[in-house]
């Protein structure tokens, strides 16, 4: 059932020997008890006999020996004179020198059959194993897994040790589990990181009969196998070197199988926890927003009520729907704060004027900003930029609030965009006190906000500047906060201009009218 | 109940949210029926013969769109969608599917009154604006394919003309971004956004008195467009 080990089959060989000159001996003591019935012809046919099965059992060696003892034997026995080499009748020579040649011919035709059958018999328990290792192999799931089989094929088929190597996020090879087996751990990740091809196939490093086995998969090298072969079969010879080459691109094969897998669950894993925390958002989103839709619906129908209400009621009223207004802000704005946080945002970005983002903008503020004047002045020459609008209307719906909470009432607030190398820089500066200094440097952290001193009249989180710098950063810019010389906060932010697409200017001038 | 007042089906989930619409509209002398689910909105919309319907996304029992979808197969009742600001998506694809307008939940009662009234007129006029438009400086006459400002004529291409008409026609209601593009260029350019915003941009830089602030063409962002007369 294994290859033979070199040491076995020496002492096997020198058994064959004796087997040969014990079944020679037997030989001549069976045609000694036959000489007194028998022809001498018929006494050279059983000695022929002899060396023939001789040479089918015991191979071509033995073989060659037992034809020269069977010639020996039967001159010294059997031709007369009995006991002596010496030859009366010169014809029993050529009786000696065709039972040679036939003992001789006969012996090495058989050997060589027996020697191919069994070469052939040898062949096949290694396809056989090969076939049992890669069904076993079909079933594996884990890495450690696939170093149990392999262990099992080297000891089962060769008689060998050995280990798999395989690499972790650090690069660093490792075992699946402790091993008895010795390797260099230099030698492995050189065999690992560095496979080397010559005529096509990866060359298999070797030091003091340790021998590395690249897993070569189509995605890469997959980790390493490490045999370790006794002293008595070093080198390697051929057969061995092909089988264990075609044990290692099977196992190549499977560890790549259970890498894609993993990496296929992994990203099933992901997509699964990004949905439920989707999804979570949302639902939070509709349960905060339901309340407050109610709450500002109930206040409106109240402020419309017949009888009309007195003044103070309504103030009261209007009073209500403002803070409702403003809670409806400020879940808006964790909520995109929760989604920038968990990477969770859902980008539609496209390619777009500035323009009407920041129409939108102001149009949506309306009556927060009825009391500061917005002048935009955006530069000629802005191209097309790559935005998402729905986040982006935030970042200038925040700005601009904060412009006019922060600025005294009547006070301008000015929108600006210019070409600067790589980017557009977009401004929103106000006419209010300004960022105090010390604040300067943190402001676009959470929940900080400006001069806690001389604003702390105005509420606010200062989560609106932290959901602003997200979304920015997000679309591949940045943003800074600076005074005015002349007093009043600018916040800037950058938008990297990106390929625009190339228009097609049949398609813009559109034909005369 | 007057045969003239207009019928409205409500289709939502919170009795608070119908509580008050309810109370709104009924001080608008609508006459309102509720329904709670999609299954029973199906139902009052098939039978009330109703002006029109307000319909949350939100629903337990379905999606809004899917119900869109199937009034739409059989009516051109206006719709109206009231929505989270989450899901900017489900909206466009309401839209998409035939709804006329959309109110992002929480939203005023002025304002809802205000886009009701908007629709129903709409509906009165059915879409017949006449031969000649006016709004803010401009003039439209459809019949001469002519357009003034402040009386003197000014020059559109004949796409800028095509997107100006579609958004008039879509007065009353919002139009999204991939509508206007079937409307202007036909079916096969779907996806070339950007030229729309570039029209529409040359669009206001013709018609609005500041193209950045304007207040004809309005931005619906991340939806599409809403004309104002």
């Amino acid at each position: 059932m294994e290859l033979i080990t070199r040491r076995a089959q020496q002492t096997k060989v020198q058994q064959n020997y004796m087997l040969a000159i014990l079944a020679c001996v037997l030989t001549a003591l069976l045609a000694g008890l036959l000489s007194h019935h028998v022809d001498l012809a018929n006494i050279v046919m059983i000695f022929l006999l002899a060396v023939f099965l001789i040479s089918v059992k015991l191979g071509r060696g033995p073989g060659v020996m037992a034809t020269f003892l069977s010639v020996a034997l039967f001159d010294f026995f059997f031709v007369p004179p009995k006991l002596s080499f010496t030859v009366n009748d010169f014809q029993y020579l050529l009786t000696f020198a065709v039972m040679f040649a036939v003992a001789l011919i006969t012996g090495q035709l058989a050997a060589r059959l027996s020697l191919e059958a069994e070469l052939s018999r040898q062949r096949e328990e290694k396809t056989r194993a090969l076939y049992d290792m890669a069904r076993e192999l079909t079933a594996v799931l884990k890495l450690d897994e696939v170093d149990v089989v392999s262990s099992k094929f080297l000891s089962s088929v060769a008689g060998l040790h050995g280990v798999l190597l395989f690499a972790d996020e650090q690069n660093v090879l490792s075992p699946v589990k402790p091993s008895k087996v010795w390797y260099e751990a230099h030698i492995a990740h050189a065999a690992c990181h560095n496979a080397k091809t010559v005529d096509g196939r990866y060359v298999v490093a070797e030091t003091d009969g340790v021998y590395y086995f690249p897993l070569i998969g189509s995605g890469g090298v997959r980790g390493v196998l490490v045999v370790e072969l006794p002293i008595d079969l070093q080198p390697m010879d051929e057969a061995l070197r092909e089988l264990l080459m075609t044990m290692v691109s099977m196992l190549a094969a499977v560890v790549e199988r259970l890498h894609y897998g993993q990496a296929v669950q992994a990203s099933e894993m992901n997509i699964a926890s990004e949905r439920l925390r989707s999804s979570i958002l949302s639902a939070l989103s509709h349960d905060l927003r339901t309340p407050l839709t109610v709450l500002v619906g109930m206040v409106d129908s109240l402020l419309l009520s017949k009888p009309e209400l007195t003044i103070k009621q309504k103030e009261l009223a209007a009073t209500v729907h403002n803070q409702a207004m403003r809670l409806n802000h400020m879940v808006t704005n964790l909520l995109d704060m929760a989604r920038l946080h968990t990477g969770n945002i859902n980008m539609r970005k496209s390619w777009q004027p500035l323009e009407e983002v920041i129409g939108a903008s102001i149009q949506l503020l309306g009556d927060s900003l009825a009391r500061h004047p917005v002048t935009v002045k955006l530069a000629a020459d802005l191209p097309l930029l790559e935005f998402d609008e729905i986040l982006l209307e935030r970042v200038f719906c925040n700005l601009l609030e904060n412009a006019a909470k922060y600025s005294p009432l009547d006070s301008p607030i000015t929108i600006s965009a210019e070409l600067v190398a790589d980017d557009v820089l977009i401004s929103v500066i106000d006419h209010g006190p300004g960022v105090a200094e010390t604040r300067l440097e943190n402001i676009f952290r959470i929940f900080v906000r400006g001069d806690a001193e001389s604003t702390s009249h105005i509420s606010g989180t200062g989560i609106g500047l932290a959901v602003c710098k997200a979304i920015v950063e997000a679309h591949g810019g940045s943003m800074q906060v600076n005074n005015q010389p002349n007093g009043g906060a600018c916040f800037s932010f950058s938008l990297p201009l990106g390929n625009p697409p190339v228009l097609d200017l049949a398609i813009l001038q559109g034909g005369a009218t | 109940m007057s045969s003239l007042a207009p019928v409205i089906v409500l289709i939502e989930d919170e009795s608070e949210i119908r509580r008050f619409v309810r109370a709104a509209l009924e001080d608008e002398a609508c006459v309102v029926h509720e329904a709670a689910t999609m299954a029973a909105g199906l139902v009052e919309a098939g039978t009330r013969k109703p002006d029109l319907v307000i319909l949350d996304l939100g629903l337990p029992d379905g999606d809004g769109v899917t119900l869109v979808q199937d009034l739409r197969k059989w009516s051109g009742v206006p719709i109206l969608i009231l929505s989270a600001r989450a899901s900017e998506q489900d909206k466009i694809l309401a839209l998409d599917a035939g709804a006329d307008d959309y109110l992002a939940k929480p939203f005023g009662v002025g304002e809802l009154l205000a886009r009701v009234r908007a629709m129903l007129r709409r509906r009165m006029q059915a879409k017949d604006l006449g031969a000649v438009v006016n709004f803010g400086q401009i003039r439209l006459d459809f019949g001469q394919r002519l357009v003034e400002r402040n009386g003197a004529s000014i020059h559109l291409t004949p796409i800028e003309y095509r997107l100006l008409t579609a958004l008039i026609a879509s007065a009353g209601g919002v139009i999204t971004h991939r509508q206007l593009l079937r409307e202007v260029w036909g079916p096969s350019h779907s996806d070339s956004n950007h030229y729309l915003r570039i029209f529409v941009g040359q669009l206001r830089q013709k018609i609005e008195i500041d193209p950045a602030q304007p207040k004809h063409i309005l931005t619906e962002t991340g939806v599409g467009y809403r004309f104002q007369l």
